[in-house]
């Protein structure tokens, strides 16, 4: 009996690297290889770079050496969500330092603000000089409170338009999304598609799946006049896959500048010596099955840059670029 | 050893021998406690056996859908066991139902990540058992039984992957050796029990997949049928059962082999544990249900 339950349990061997600068290299390609979602869309060779990087690993090199040539591998993905994570450092590809901030607190907060604002559930709010209301989201790892946001909902009601300000925010958790979304929607929508991989093969993908979000629940208080999402390069990860949702609804406007992407979901694995690696794992498309992997763009007509005219003045292009919207939409019977 | 004493022996065999033909098969079952009862009996009595038991020793974890590296460290578990000779035929069926609470904490090898996994189990069996009468205090039994297992397994340093969701139902076969016996004055029970899965089902998300797609619908391809060919699960535990008095100290060793690949996700669980517990028989007497001083006791494991 026991012979043969170890020959069964044999037969689920798998593949053990060692704990030194080969192995623990052959560890992060092979997680990498077998994992990474973006290979095909991002047209990337990982066998070739492989071969260009393991050149450089030496059995004598330092943890510092190992990790320095192992970050510049992962930045050949190109990838926000794939980094190396030592005691010491943090590996990263962030595509926002590369473009414009486009956003800075300081003016909304004392501009348009006039330091007087109100925050619940990580949104900063408050109803402009122009009966616009405001919201600035940022970070989704901030979990919102429904009852938080019908009483945030429920002061900005009365106002012409809303502005929802994601500017800066990286990202978090895919739940806020929803429950944010569901606040400006009466019916189901088809919010896009999430695709994961079967196998370890480069190709090995689930037929994208179709998922749905739901509205509010009736009795919570929804927003349905003309909205206004606000975006920048750091709008990452979440926030891409929020921005990509409002932008689908006709009573909605995305201005500023396209989104940083991120749509991989990402996993974490580690190496043989305790570094984690962090990568995107699932493939979450668009209503349209399209990858905003390289961003959301906004809506047609209003791509801004914040202008260093305006922000010497104290004015934020792109708000100023909202309200023309909102204008607009309200002019236009949205 | 002499001509003489061999010839005593081998006839004292034959004797036993023909003795335990000619018994009839209801007696057969009857352990320790049957042996002082009257020859016949009003009523029969099945003590229930319980016992509580603790386990602790070491863990070893692989599951690559949270990392591909092996994990080892400490395995906490206590339990319930509880055996009864079956009603129908309390002489030849033994049921069986074990409920357990398991915790392992396991590292990597560096020491720097620390998994948390929190199991339980609830597991019901039915035994034949067979005396054998030329060997006074040994029964074997064999049978078949179900078990349910679950919990998680949770990797604080991962991401969208931090936990990985363990749901077992199986169909076992099961055997187990009991032997009675004394060592001077002090009257002992060695048990070896093994348990094998040989179908069920089992949840695995596939390779790469997310709970959060699982939560948003995507629920296809993960639940399987486990067979050999994907799955392949043992236990092993060996007790002793010391009667100081009206209860008995368990000790003993437990060892769990759990292993699955499927979605091209490798799985592998193994503990083993020494136990300490207490164990005892009890007996639910019934007014107006017969002779309870005449009742003939027939004991599930003793």
């Amino acid at each position: 009996m026991a012979s043969i339950s170890l020959m069964l349990v044999s037969c689920h061997d798998y593949e053990e690297f060692a704990n030194d600068p080969q192995g623990n290299f052959d560890a992060l390609w092979t997680i990498i290889d077998e994992h990474y979602c973006f290979f095909e869309y991002k047209d990337i060779d990982w066998n070739e770079v492989g071969q260009r990087y393991r050149a450089q690993v030496r059995p004598e090199m330092t943890s510092e050496e190992l990790f320095d040539v192992c970050a510049q591998m992962l930045k050949e993905l190109k990838d926000g969500h794939t980094n190396l994570i030592s005691s010491w450092d943090v590996s990263r590809y962030w595509i926002w330092e590369q473009y414009p901030e486009n956003y800075d607190e300081r003016i909304i907060d004392q501009y348009y603000l006039n330091f007087n604002y109100r925050q619940a559930s990580g949104i900063k709010y408050q109803i402009l000089s122009n009966n616009i209301g405001y919201m600035h989201y940022g970070d989704f790892g901030s979990n919102i409170g429904e009852g938080n946001l019908d009483m945030i909902l429920s002061y900005l009601a009365a106002c012409d338009g809303l502005v929802i300000d994601v500017r800066g925010n990286g990202g978090g958790f895919l739940m806020n999304v929803e429950t944010l979304v569901g606040r400006f929607i009466t019916e189901p929508i088809h919010a896009g598609y999430i695709s994961h991989k079967t196998g370890p093969g480069h190709d090995e993908f689930s037929e994208p799946y179709a998922y749905y979000f739901e509205p509010a629940d009736d009795y919570r208080i929804k927003f349905m006049k003309p909205i206004v999402v606000l975006a920048n390069r750091a709008s990452f990860s979440a926030t891409n896959n929020f921005v990509s949702i409002m932008k689908m609804l006709p009573n909605v406007r995305v201005v500023g500048d396209t989104t940083g992407g991120g749509s991989g979901m990402p996993f974490t694995s580690e190496l043989p010596n305790g570094w984690n690696v962090r990568f995107s794992a699932c493939s979450i498309l668009d209503a349209t099955g399209r990858e905003t992997e390289f961003g959301t763009e906004p809506s047609e007509g209003y791509k801004v840059d914040m202008s260093e005219s305006d922000m010497a003045a104290g004015r934020d292009t792109i708000l100023e670029t909202a309200f023309a919207a909102i204008e607009d939409m309200t002019a236009s019977g949205i | 050893m002499t001509a003489a004493v061999w010839n005593r022996a081998v006839v004292k065999c034959a004797v036993a021998v023909l003795i335990a033909l000619l018994r009839p098969v209801a007696a057969r079952a009857e352990g320790v406690y049957a042996d002082s009862v009257p020859a016949v009996a009003a009523v029969v009595e099945r003590p229930v056996n319980s016992s509580f038991m603790f386990d602790a020793g070491g863990a070893q974890i692989l599951d690559t859908y949270l990392t591909p590296i092996k994990y080892s460290g400490l395995n906490l578990r206590i339990g319930y066991e509880r055996l009864q000779a079956m009603k129908f035929n309390p002489h030849g069926w033994v049921s069986q139902i074990e409920a357990g609470v398991e915790y392992q904490k396991v590292h990597n090898a560096p020491g720097n990540h620390t998994m948390h996994s929190l199991m339980c189990e609830f597991q019901w069996g039915m035994m034949h058992r067979w005396r054998i009468d030329c060997m006074p205090g040994l029964q074997l039994m064999a049978g078949g039984g179900t078990r349910f297992r679950g919990g998680v397994i949770y990797n604080a340093s991962n991401s969208n992957n931090p936990v990985s969701a363990k749901i077992h139902w199986s169909v076992n076969l099961q055997g187990m050796a009991v032997y009675n016996m004394r060592v001077g004055r002090l009257p002992l029970t060695l048990r070896y029990q093994v348990t094998l899965p040989v179908l069920g089902a089992f949840f695995s998300p596939e390779y790469g997949q997310s709970f959060y797609e699982i939560y948003l619908g995507d629920r296809g391809g993960i639940v399987h049928c486990g067979w050999w060919g994907n799955r392949f699960d043992m236990r092993n535990l060996l007790t002793v059962d010391l009667h100081l008095g009206h209860t008995s100290l368990r000790i003993g060793y437990r060892g769990q082999i759990e292993t699955s690949y499927v979605n091209n996700l490798n799985y592998h669980f193994f503990t083993h544990s020494a136990i300490i517990g207490v164990s005892g028989e009890w007996l639910s007497l019934r007014p107006g249900k017969g002779d309870v001083e005449r009742a003939r006791i027939i004991s599930a494991l003793y």
